[in-house]
């Protein structure tokens, strides 16, 4: 028997909860180092199981299935492809990075960090399966159970309005749980009448469900995914979520425990209802640029500095929505690499505020000003965090929006053109945001601001030589996207558009440009 | 003439309850006061796990006792297991004496005068109410008796046998008697209403049979065409007296204020197995006796679960006592087991034990929360006394949003397998839009589990806020054995899945 | 004499104790409003019997008798003793339970 890779990648995170929830009260120091180790741990392995799809080196890494629930037919089963690949790394990247962000944030409360390390832990761990699972009970039972830990983090150590946004964030969530529940269940229904009662994931795609029921179900879940992502209308948890959770809570909500939202688009809105997908992409395509739109219009009137991150962020959730839902395959590859670099630049930006936030005690935009003068390594990063969100070349992020916005276009070209002044709208919100806390004249408050500390580097450094690195070799990565993505959209049925030029030809044209 | 046999080997079980409960009234008459409390919790406590000893024994039985009277088939052993396991963990929390200086949550003697100098004298001498003991057994006997009924006259012997000592423990509160007493009034007299009103449907239903027993019912509805209406009024007034039992809208008014008037251990107790043992004998009626007119009654069940479903959840949420928001939610839970109901199938059924095994776990440990929690006046059941529980006593706040996540049907908990399955068994028997509205309700009531787990974690404490009292080792190991049955049948539930699925037909 | 009248005067004494339930708010009128129900189940299930020829529906009139009288005393008791705490059987007395 081979070692089970997949399952060890989930149970470290799952162990290292356990033994950082066990660290008696008061010795937080310690509960933070084990909390950070086991991610460190997790990293280390998730790394490994990269290497077996980026270059091609054979680590014995192969779908897991173990019993679990046999009167439902629902088992203990994972896989990875490219797409899940990919997400993987990215929560595996962003624990470590997150939990090292978090280190002083939890101290100034009164409140024991022991229990955030632990949940952040428990969320990676529900994140994982959720990226893994070739079942979908199994599936949908770690995206309800991550909103729990979620809750706790964001209304336990947030600010003021905290009970609010974490209130919010849950029941905005549940509604949309319940209604995939509710198709969860309809679509194990569909599989009992065709005599083979299951959950497996391959089992339910091989289903041949009539229209009428596809599209019932596909509501269902859409709905779910929808508010998880978030996509317009259903969003307005987010910016709460973003400004009241601490800075690196935020980051992981809006840089991987969101992305289950966009990946369950991709990996089972698609292969479970083609047609229903096929008839109602037009629909979700309009959805997703109102997003785009609207995310960046609400950013540039912001004057809250998360708040106007958390605005950022449905506007880059409406192109990755737009990448799944254009049907071709680049905007589709386009889409999955966004979600990892979204989740970086995203990540980048909170850390970099919260920096911000912690030296200055404002989240308001007036109350800084200057303060390049004071601490240029910390306007530095803020710039490059920013520019990463607005997809400079070569930055990685240009790249997924260049594949996004060419992939749409193939197909839904107002929707790409439209799309395109998404990016206009970018380059405002970051470029006036950072002229307006970081140029001008030092304010008083800002004036003797200390510069990046050596933990903060240490956060921020790997965020950064990842935005590069990937920038300039993203072939290993969308390659593996590539090849996974292929069996989607053939599963859809929908023909491939005459495309324009072959994609490697984008890439070089465009990182070369 | 041949005399009637008995087969005395299965229905063990009950004779050994209603053995010790009858054991348990000579005790009140014989053993001297001094050590009559500890005796008859050993006695109760050995009959129970003697009784469960004996249903483990006998599973996988599958006949008809008593001249055809009892029936000793899966699915009433394993409500009657269920129900043990329950009453055994209820029984360890009515004798719970560290919360009350020495005295337990029953009244020392129903009788006296609340405020009376007897009553003051009896407090003093720290006297235990010890009656309650036998109560509890042949209350027990009735809900083993109920699931198990295979004739109308046994249902009726046994919703009675049930429900009178129900009536009498409800009265008994330590604190607060007078709301005590008004809750037994209420409940007596609803409850007396509501039997009557189901004898009268059992003679339409004899009259339309000519018989008693289940079996025969069910041949008579085919042989019989005709005289339809004296059928359907039958069926429906038994319906009624069957959804009081078990809290469905609209026959749920007494559940609220019976809920928070009775002494907190005997809610808990009610709440757990009344409901088991009613939605036992309500499934095995309307399955067997019933089931051929499956066509007439199901209308009526969509419709009585639909308002069930929503009026518990809605109601649930201008609720300011935990104990009434308790019970709203328990109603909106007998809403969600009537969806699958109304399927009317084997996974039905199985989906039916497995739910309500969950929820009683679920709700017996939550009961025994709150029994901990207390200030000077008794328990602290105004929800805002619970501000800030999470940071005081982190360990119960967080047992208790256990039990508070699992009634709101959160995944990894033993509630999200239960709803999985009820909706399952609703979709599979063409019910969709039931469990539209059940997801609806759901999500609602999920506003106000949520609410108080805000209230708990997340408020800053009342100054003068309750505290968290320590209770003995039997309420502990209680709490953690609920908790843990919570946990672990949320993310391994398939032990018991199979057994529900294996003990879902019944006898004929 | 035709039984079927009898199951019409059962169904009227039902309907009386029905309503005397609904209606009285003594605890002791409505109580004994209950019981009439219960003798109306009683006589119908003896009608019943005789139609059908079968001796099942007076056992059970007689168990209900039985059952009544467990009844009466477990109501009386736990009316007397609202009773004396308060010095009223009147229903809406008992009013510290908001319906």
């Amino acid at each position: 028997m081979t070692f089970p890779w997949l399952t060890t990648l989930i149970a470290l995170p799952a162990l290292g909860a356990v033994l950082t929830a066990l660290v008696p009260s008061g010795r937080g120091t310690l509960a933070k180092q084990v909390a950070t180790g086991a991610a460190l741990v997790t990293l280390v392995i998730g790394a490994l199981i990269s290497i077996q799809f980026l270059f091609d080196v054979d680590m014995g890494v192969e779908a897991e299935t173990y019993e679990w629930i046999p009167e439902f037919g629902a088992s203990w089963a994972l896989d990875v492809n490219g797409i899940s690949l990919a997400l993987v790394a990215l929560t595996v990247l962003a624990t470590p990075i997150v939990a090292l962000a978090m280190w002083h944030e939890a101290e100034d409360e009164k409140r024991d960090p022991k229990a955030f390390f632990a949940l952040l832990l428990a969320v990676e761990a529900l994140t994982l399966t959720a990226f893994l699972a070739q079942d979908v009970l199994l599936f949908y039972v770690v995206f309800e159970a991550m909103l729990i830990p979620l809750y706790f983090m964001i209304g336990m150590y947030g600010g003021p309005q905290r009970r609010y946004a974490a209130v919010k964030f849950l029941l905005y969530n549940l509604v949309g749980g319940l209604a995939m529940l509710a198709a969860v269940i309809g679509l194990y229904v569909q599989s009992i009448d065709a005599g083979d009662p299951s959950f497996f994931l391959p089992d339910l795609v091989a289903l041949d469900i009539d229209t009428t029921t596809q599209w019932w179900l596909f509501l269902g879940f859409m709905l779910a995914f929808a508010i998880k992502a978030p996509l317009w209308p259903f969003h307005t948890w987010l910016p709460d979520a973003a400004a009241e959770a601490t800075p690196a809570n935020a980051a992981f909500l809006s840089g991987v425990a969101d992305k289950v939202g966009t990946y369950g688009m991709i990996a089972l809105v698609l292969p479970l209802f083609p047609d229903a997908s096929r008839d109602a992409a037009p629909v979700i395509v309009v959805l997703a640029v109102v997003s785009i739109i609207y995310g960046a219009l609400l950013a540039i009137g912001q004057t809250d500095m998360k708040r106007l991150i958390g605005y950022t962020s449905i506007s880059h959730f409406g192109f990755i929505v737009l990448g799944i839902f254009a049907l071709t395959g680049q905007a589709a590859t386009g889409a999955t690499f966004y979600m990892v670099n979204h989740g970086l630049s995203t990540i980048a930006l909170f850390v970099v505020v919260g920096f911000l936030v912690s030296r200055r005690g404002s989240r308001q935009v007036d109350d800084f000003g200057g303060v390049q003068k004071p601490a240029p390594k910390l306007a530095g990063v803020f710039l490059f965090a920013g520019l990463s969100g607005l997809a400079l070349p070569p930055l990685s992020t240009f790249l997924s929006e260049f594949l996004v916005i060419s992939g749409t276009f193939l197909r839904y070209r107002p929707a790409a053109i439209v799309a395109t002044l998404g990016i206009v709208l970018s380059a405002l919100y970051i470029l006036w945001l950072y002229q307006r806390t970081m140029t001008g004249p030092v304010r008083p408050a800002v004036e003797g601001m200390p510069d990046l500390r050596t933990r903060e580097v240490a956060v921020v450094a790997p965020l950064i030589a990842l935005l590069v690195v990937v920038g300039f070799f993203p072939k290993p990565l969308t390659d593996a996207i590539d090849e996974a993505v292929g069996p989607t959209l053939v599963e859809v049925g929908v023909e491939e558009p005459e495309p324009l030029a072959p994609v490697a030809e984008h890439v070089e044209e465009g990182t070369g440009r | 003439m041949n005399a009637p046999t008995i087969e005395y080997a299965e229905l063990a079980p009950l004779i050994t309850i209603f053995g010790a409960a009858v054991i348990g009234v000579l005790i009140e008459a014989f053993v001297p006061r001094k050590v009559r409390h500890p005796v008859q919790v050993a006695v109760a406590l050995l009959a129970l796990v003697a009784a469960l000893v004996q249903v483990i024994l006998l599973a996988g039985t599958g006949m008809v006792a008593a001249v055809g009277a009892v029936a000793v088939d899966g699915p009433a052993l394993f409500l009657q297991g269920t129900i043990l396991v329950l009453a055994i963990i209820s029984v360890a929390f009515f004798a719970e004496r560290r919360l009350e200086a020495g005295g337990d949550a029953f009244a020392p003697a129903a009788s006296t005068l609340p405020g009376s100098e007897e009553e003051r004298i009896l407090v003093r001498e720290r006297m235990l109410q010890t009656e309650v003991y036998p109560l509890a057994l042949f209350a027990v006997g009735g809900m083993l008796l109920f699931p198990a009924a295979n004739d109308l006259l046994m249902l009726f012997i046994a919703l009675e046998v049930m429900s009178l000592p129900l009536y009498l423990l409800c009265g008994m509160a330590r604190r607060r008697r007078l709301l005590s007493q008004e809750a037994a009034l209420k409940y007596f007299l609803l409850g007396a209403f509501s039997s009557a009103i189901f004898l009268f449907g059992m003679a339409f239903v004899y009259g339309y049979a000519g018989t008693l027993r289940f079996g025969e019912i069910s041949e008579a509805l085919t042989a019989n065409i005709g005289q339809d209406g004296i059928l359907l009024a039958g069926v429906g007034l038994m319906a009624v007296g069957l959804l009081f039992k078990v809290g469905a809208v609209p026959f749920h008014s007494w559940t609220p204020d019976v809920y928070q008037g009775a002494p907190t251990p005997v809610t808990g107790f009610m709440a757990a197995c009344t409901k088991l043992a009613a939605f036992g004998a309500m499934v095995r009626l309307f399955y067997v006796a019933f089931g051929g007119m499956r066509t007439d009654w199901q209308p009526m069940l969509w419709a009585v679960a639909i308002a069930t479903m929503l009026v518990g959840a809605v109601v649930a949420l201008t609720q300011t006592d935990i104990k009434r928001m308790l019970a709203y939610s328990s109603i909106a839970h007998a809403g969600f087991v009537l969806t699958a109901m109304v399927a009317a199938d084997q996974t039905a059924t199985a989906a039916i034990l497995f739910y309500l095994a969950t929820y009683g776990i679920a709700t017996l440990g939550a009961f025994a929360v709150v029994t901990l929690v207390r200030d000077s006046g008794g328990e602290a059941t105004h929800l805002a006394k619970w501000a800030g529980l999470g940071r005081r006593s982190p360990v119960l706040a967080a047992t208790f949003a256990l039990f508070l996540l699992a009634f709101a049907g959160i995944p990894l908990t033993s509630g999200f397998v239960g709803k999985l399955s009820v909706f399952t068994a609703a979709i599979d028997g063409g019910a969709a839009p039931l469990v539209v509205v059940g997801v609806i309700a759901s999500a609602i009531a999920a506003f106000f589990y949520v609410r108080v787990i805000v209230l708990m974690f997340f408020s800053d404490p009342a100054p003068e806020g309750p505290t968290v009292a320590v209770p003995s080792l039997w309420t502990a190991v209680g709490i953690t054995l609920g908790a843990a049955a919570t946990l672990l049948l949320g993310i391994v539930p398939g032990p018991l899945l199979d057994l529900a699925q294996q003990a879902s037909l019944f006898v004929r | 004499m035709n039984p079927t009248n009898y199951l019409v005067l059962s169904v009227i004494l039902f309907s009386i104790g029905a309503a005397g339930v609904l209606v009285r708010r003594n605890a002791l009128v409505a109580f004994m409003s209950v019981e009439l129900m219960l003798n109306a189940a009683n006589l119908a299930f003896v009608t019943f019997a005789r139609m059908h020829g079968n001796l099942d529906g007076q056992i059970v009139a007689f168990f209900v008798m039985v059952v009544a009288a467990a009844e009466v005393v477990v109501g009386l008791a736990i009316i007397v003793t609202i009773f004396r705490t308060r010095r009223s059987a009147s229903v809406d007395d008992a009013s510290l339970l908001k319906l």
